[in-house]
């Protein structure tokens, strides 16, 4: 039985002459240009899509920090002012989780999953589209504000985390909130999306053999992380909906004096915000969990207990949100259970760490750059793990929380961890992607930097917090004994910078310039080393047969098996009518475009029936009417597609190197 | 000590590369020894009880992961070196066997870790219940006994945006209510003073580092914090939750007192406010007694460590006692202007609410710090200014520079401060101060002692 | 593939790694999140329930328990047709499918009915609004998010009503995007004119004198001719006409979109039960 990937249940024969459609039923065919990357399914492209975009995002992050970092560089500094400070903390924050880490992220599930899988592109490549043009979207509204005047609008500056009541009306009545609230849900609503096909994809498109326990440890990372967003995301979205309630229709959900409760948000906040860290790391963890066993030359150590962790790791996730509350008086029986519940959740984090460096053990490790970030991703993780463990104890928290010792905690993390561990696999695929390696000399020069420069502004925080520096302070005073490492931490925060520049520059002049390399240049384990780079749309000339774990190990091993196998597979395939490729669709990119009309109109709206009320309402409503035409057409034009006839020989495995 | 001399060795390298950066001669003020964490918020080097379980219990952690750090560490340090490959034959070498693990290795690291975790969850919990509320004060009753034996005093804090009131339910005036301060907590040695935590706008963190760990201030929830000060003292403390604009500068100070000195303070501040002596009626208009107001640099400090006496604990004793060469015609013009230009609306100056004639001018308002001893005070402005006579200009003058969106500046609920908006909705001056008003209102202010 | 198509499995899809469709998965992870966010509000609701401040409106003295079971009966009902259109689907059956669907949405519709017409009377006759207490407050968001979700229901039921008429094969060229429209703004205002119609009606009754029913009728008169000639419409517009492309290939759509139909309807049993009947012990 042939394995059709994209199982379009309305699959029909008549497709592949399809009639003459008029201009509202056009399916665009462009292969370059902007219509092309507007209408693209390609997970391939889309994938791109998201990365380009998440850097960008991680730049402008990147720069809101060395802003902080220049402000604090003295103290009673004057560069900013406490309101664009402000602004400053809550962007850089919101920025780099939800516009630059998992977008990021979600560009490796995107380009890398579906080719680790075996498959020719996601479950459903049109609501691909639409969730990467909904984060744009989101990430438009939330941004919009910095364009605009800063006393009625403004950049959202309520904290990444925005605690009622402080973000209500009352005490910010600026439009700045609005922004941040319906930036979100759209993020919110292009993340649940994303994760629903990611979740069809890996479950029902796996290669023929691909059983899950043979999945790659990121395909696993990528499952865990889906489930984490499904059922995360609801809760903000609920306490955003809540406050948006609140704002704009005087309901009384964190209004004090019609008796709400404030605390409720921060309860349905961290009921999302703690899975959300997970969301942040795991993917991250998968790409170690690739890397580490590629340049070690050997198999990753423990693969069941490495998933069983990290599946352990994203269920424990949803019992410990009260950890980022301990100060808020839960009571003494409730803070010891979240308090033991989060030491519980070292155990599998721990876990994870052994193996990888059981992993390293007896392997012949090549040092290459991915390899330099991943090593570094495991130093630094466990200098924040360990941090992490620290905060677990309540009563110490209760110390630390808000002080700058989270701050260098959980930068050990999302820049030790997730970032060092993104920007190895940017490396580490870059040769897949687009068929060019990065010098090594550059790379680790790149490596050297950033991690000398993160060191040098995160590790003095750890002092600063436990001399008693508060976070999202705009200022303080010279003679608490906090300027000489305020001092370091910005010079080290510059350094970080450089290096990240030098990363970035080298990245874009390889994607020109670099040196061309053959298929498989590392020598890899997974199914996407098995095909030419840059890989073709359909991916897989043969949808491959899975035999073992570190599938593409095997076949380089058993080469004359592996051959004939494929060469009947491909009979039959072609015998089936070729390999079936889904049209592009302008469709998602219309809807996702009427949401951000809609989702502006109702950013802008004023509670109080204000003058230009009117259109307003009306560009919400234009929107909402654009969103219909889209989902409309998307859902009358159907998952047709056309059949693909590759010629030719791509598909030889190298003999295996030594 | 052991730690911070451990740290100290671990941090050389970061010291050695901001050297090499030539940073330290950039710096205004000096800590280079600042990696002992010593300063005036630290919670290393802490003097009470409840601060001094959560420091024991942050040793523990640090002291079990740096262990384990070292333990792992070093075992990924030696399988880096180790297994390197170094040669071209080395990159080239068959591949190692392709071995999958081992289960019993695993368990044996599961089983360590979980042990690991027991040491730290032990202390953690009987940390959790000593700083939870005062020791034998399970019940209502039993910590009013603890009252009656002197033992437990009870403080509400309520936090504002961006300052703090400080009520002592056990102190009733007549009339009154409970005595009320601002910004600075005054508290009697040794007692576990038992702090009800409440605000009316949005959330707060109360943060003594050297006394105790923080406890937020949320709305429409009744949170509590104890503490004890083991010696006399004076101590900062900060909002920990970010409160909008003027987070950064929303501080305060408690101060800590043997019985004798705080049955004093006590008795002082349950007088109604001071009235400067001889206050010769009909007196010509006095004159400014100061230069005109010098021009400050945005977020200039407003405060240094050079407190007048050698610590800041006898700087504020010295603040109790009346300021030297007081000029009474100037407060009593002050005081006036105090009434005049609205301040009474927000503030109270207890017993100062007639004016000269006897005529009721207001019952000062409660939405504002209490003014009725700030003179006696070390700080103004939420704990921001050193309360001398150049700060309190500084400060009146033109508030909002001090403390961006400060509620003096633009009003709080219908309350018009310096700024009010036009029917258009623009803001429009409504309080004006010339350069005499502030020199009168700055020596009335600082009488009030 | 015709020969293939006589003989499909509903319940194994084997182009899939685990048999499941692609499109049925998708649905059962979707609702999987869906639970969260009624989870959430449910939450929100029960725990102001617990917590209400002094003075806050009794519920008994808002809820109407008999019109509320009378809505719920409905959607229940709604639920079955619901069933018997994925039923007939997967046996080829287009015509009885087409009718359980318009069932589906008339039952459907009935009950939006019924709420438009509870919160009416919540914020007229017993003075509970969205903003002047916490059960206003918890219980216009909690109920209106689920009729939201009712409203999308009816909403997908017309669109895969009038996608059963788009001709085979591409015939009738350009104009089947339009045609389709017209199909579904007939059938849309066709609900909502006669909903409108019934809901004017019950209150003119209510109001038990003539002189509401003359002004009720010079008012409505216009809506009940609307929705009259919408109606019309739909019969028009689904007179037989030519080979269709809407067989039992696409029963997992009309079985994906019975999922999330009948978890709005379970979602509905959760609030009815925690919201109203909880108030009655």
């Amino acid at each position: 039985m042939a394995h059709d990937t994209t199982a379009k249940s309305d699959f029909s024969p008549h497709e592949e002459h399809a009639p003459a459609k008029t201009f509202v039923l056009w399916r665009p065919k462009s292969p370059t240009g902007l219509m092309d990357w507007l209408t693209t399914v390609d997970h391939k492209k889309i994938g791109f899509l998201y990365g380009f975009f998440a850097l960008i995002f991680f730049l402008v992050g990147g720069v809101e920090a060395l802003l902080i970092r220049t402000q604090l560089m003295f103290p009673n500094n004057t560069v900013l002012t406490a309101q664009q400070y402000n602004t400053m903390f809550t962007m850089h924050g919101t920025t780099m989780i939800f516009l630059a880490v998992m977008p990021l992220s979600a560009a490796f599930f995107n380009f890398i999953m579906p080719l680790q899988i075996g498959a020719r592109d996601v479950a459903f490549p049109r609501l691909n589209a639409f969730s990467l043009w909904t984060f744009v979207a989101g990430a438009i509204i939330l941004n919009i504000g910095w364009f605009l005047p800063v006393d009625r609008w403004g950049a959202p500056d309520g904290g990444w985390f925005g605690y009622a009541p402080l973000t209500s009306k009352t005490f910010i009545p600026k439009h700045s909130i609005d922004f941040w609230v319906m930036g979100l849900q759209l993020l919110g609503v292009a993340s649940i999306a994303a994760s629903l096909n990611f979740i069809v994809t890996i479950i029902n498109m796996r290669a023929p053999g691909m059983t899950m326990m043979r999945l790659p440890v990121f395909v696993w990372m990528t499952i865990v992380t889906s489930f984490l967003i499904i059922l995360s995301f609801p809760a903000i979205t609920i306490a955003l909906v809540e406050l948006m309630m609140d704002r704009n229709f005087g309901t009384n959900f964190f209004e004090v004096s019609g008796g709400g409760m404030p605390i409720l948000w921060q309860h349905l906040f961290w009921v999302f915000g703690h899975p959300e860290v997970y969301i942040l790391i795991l993917p991250a963890m998968g790409i170690i969990s690739e890397i580490l066993p590629c340049f070690s030359r050997k198999p990753l150590y423990g693969y069941p207990i490495v998933v069983f962790s990290g599946a352990c790791i994203g269920f424990l996730g949803f019992a410990v949100w009260s950890h980022h509350m301990f100060t808020t008086g839960m009571g003494a029986v409730a803070t010891a259970a979240f308090a033991l519940a989060t030491m519980c959740i070292a155990v599998p984090t721990g876990v994870k760490i052994f193996n990888w460096i059981g992993t390293l053990w007896g392997g012949h490790l090549q040092m290459r750059t991915p390899m330099m970030f991943a090593l570094g991703f495991i130093w630094m993780f466990m200098l924040g793990g360990f941090s992490g463990v620290m905060h677990s104890a309540a009563p110490a928290d209760a110390q630390q929380q808000d002080s700058y010792f989270v701050i260098a905690h959980f930068h050990y993390v999302l820049i030790g961890g997730s970032i060092f561990a993104l920007l190895a696999g940017i490396h580490y695929w870059f040769p897949l992607i687009f068929g060019r390696k990065v010098s090594e000399f550059w790379g680790k020069l790149s490596f050297w930097l950033i991690f000398i420069g993160f060191n040098v502004t995160f590790f003095p925080q750890h002092f600063l917090g436990l001399n008693g520096m508060p976070r999202r302070t705009f200022t303080y005073d010279p003679n608490m004994g906090w300027n000489t490492a305020n001092f370091i931490s910005t010079m080290g925060a510059y350094l970080l910078g450089l290096g990240i520049l030098t990363y970035f520059i080298v990245m874009v002049y390889t994607r020109f310039k670099g040196e061309r390399v053959k298929q498989d240049v590392w020598d890899g384990r997974t199914l996407e080393w098995s095909i030419p780079n840059p890989p073709p749309e359909y991916n897989f000339r043969v949808i491959p047969t899975v035999h073992a774990r570190d599938a593409w190990w095997y076949e380089k091993h058993h080469q004359e098996e592996i051959a004939k196998e494929k060469a009947e597979h491909e009979q039959a395939e072609a015998a089936h009518g070729g390999i079936h490729m889904p049209f592009q669709s302008i469709w998602p990119f219309v809807t996702s475009f009427g949401i951000l009309i809609a989702a502006i109109g109702v950013t802008i709206f004023d509670s109080d029936w204000s003058p230009g009320v009117h259109w307003k309402l009306g560009l919400s409503l234009t929107g909402g009417l654009v969103m219909f035409i889209g989902i409309y057409l998307w859902s009358l034009e159907g998952a047709e597609g056309y059949h693909l006839h590759p010629e030719g020989d791509d598909h030889k495995p190298d003999a295996p190197k030594h | 000590m052991r730690l911070t001399s451990l740290l100290k060795k671990l941090f050389r390298l970061d010291v050695c590369a901001f050297l090499a950066l030539g940073g330290s001669s950039l710096l205004r003020a000096s800590d280079a020894n600042w990696f002992v964490m010593d300063g005036h918020q630290s919670t290393i080097f802490v003097e009470g009880p409840v601060a001094r379980s959560q420091t024991n219990l942050f040793y523990v952690t640090c002291w079990v992961t740096l262990v384990l750090f070292i333990l792992v560490g070093a075992v990924l340090a030696y399988a880096t070196v180790k297994f390197k490959a170094r040669t071209a034959a080395d990159e080239h070498a068959e591949p190692p066997p392709q071995g999958h693990g081992n289960p019993l290795v695993e368990m044996g690291l599961i089983a360590g870790s979980v042990l690991a975790l027991v040491v730290i969850a032990i202390p953690t919990l009987t940390a959790i219940w000593f700083t939870y509320d005062v020791p034998g004060a399970d019940t209502k009753a039993k910590f009013e006994e603890l009252v009656q034996k002197g033992e437990a005093y009870e403080v509400n804090a309520i936090g504002y945006q961006w300052w703090f009131k400080f009520e002592y339910p056990g102190e009733q005036i007549n009339g009154f209510g409970s005595l009320v301060t601002a910004n600075e907590l005054v508290i009697p040695v040794g007692k576990a003073i038992h702090v009800n935590l409440r605000t009316t706008d949005v959330i707060h963190s109360f943060w003594i580092p050297k006394l105790a760990g923080k406890v937020d201030m949320i709305p429409n929830r009744a949170n509590l914090l104890w503490f004890k000060a083991e010696k006399p003292g004076y101590y900062w403390g900060q909002c920990a939750e970010y409160c909008g604009d003027s987070h950064a500068v929303m501080r305060f100070r408690v101060i800590a007192l043997g019985p004798k000195e705080y049955g004093e303070w006590l008795d002082s501040q349950l007088q109604a406010a001071r009235v400067a002596p001889v206050a010769v009626a009909g007196a010509a208009a006095p004159k400014a007694q100061f230069a005109a107001l010098r021009s400050f640099k945005q977020n200039e400090p407003g405060i240094t460590d050079k407190f007048e006496g050698p610590t800041p604990l006898e700087a504020w004793k010295k603040k109790q006692l009346p300021e030297e060469n007081e000029n009474a015609a100037l407060i009593a013009q002050g005081r006036e202007l105090f009434a005049d230009k609205t301040c009474m609306n927000c503030h109270t100056i207890r017993g100062h609410s007639v004016d000269r004639n006897g005529q009721k001018v207001s019952f000062g308002g409660i939405t504002a710090p209490d003014l009725t001893h700030v003179g006696a005070r070390t700080t103004i402005a939420g704990g921001l200014l050193e309360n001398n006579r150049e700060q309190l200009q500084r400060w009146i003058h033109n508030p909002g520079d001090v403390k961006p969106g400060n509620k003096m500046y633009f009003g709080v609920g219908a309350m018009a401060g310096y700024m009010k908006k036009d029917d258009g909705g623009h803001w429009v001056r409504n309080i004006t101060l010339t350069d005499a008003d502030e020199a009168a209102l700055t020596a009335y202010i600082e009488s009030l002692k | 593939m015709s020969s293939h198509a006589a003989t499909i499995d509903h319940h194994h899809d084997p182009s899939t790694s685990t048999g499941i469709p692609n499109k049925k998965l998708l649905m059962w992870a979707f609702l999987a999140s869906d639970c969260m966010f009624f989870g959430s509000l449910i939450s929100t609701h029960l725990i102001y329930r617990l917590h209400p401040p002094s003075g806050s409106i009794r519920p008994l003295d808002v809820f109407d328990i008999q019109l509320t079971s009378f809505s719920t009966f409905i959607l229940l009902m709604s639920s079955l047709m619901m069933a018997l259109a994925v039923n007939a689907i997967q046996k080829g059956n287009v015509k009885s499918c087409r009718w359980s669907l318009l069932t589906t949405m008339f039952f459907g519709a009935i009950f939006l009915g019924c709420q438009v017409f509870e919160f009416n009377n919540f914020v007229l006759e017993k003075h509970m609004t969205l903003s002047n207490s916490l059960l206003g407050t918890t219980f216009f968001t909690l109920t209106g998010t689920h009729g939201c979700h009712v409203a999308i229901g009816v909403l997908w039921l017309g669109l895969m009503y009038v996608r059963s008429f788009k001709p085979a094969g591409g015939q009738g060229g350009g104009g089947v995007w339009l045609t389709t429209l017209l199909h579904l703004g007939a059938l849309f205002g066709a609900l909502v004119l006669s909903m409108k119609f019934v809901i004017e009606l019950v209150w003119a009754l209510q109001g038990f004198n003539g002189y509401a029913m003359a002004g009720f009728m010079g008012r409505e008169f216009l809506t009940l001719a609307g929705a009259l000639v919408a109606v019309g419409g739909c019969f028009w517009l689904a007179r037989p006409a030519g080979a269709i492309d809407f067989n039992e290939k696409h029963a997992i759509d009309v079985e994906s979109m019975g999922l999330y139909w009948h978890f709005v309807d379970i979602v509905w049993i959760v609030i009815f039960t925690a919201v109203y009947l909880l108030e009655y012990l």
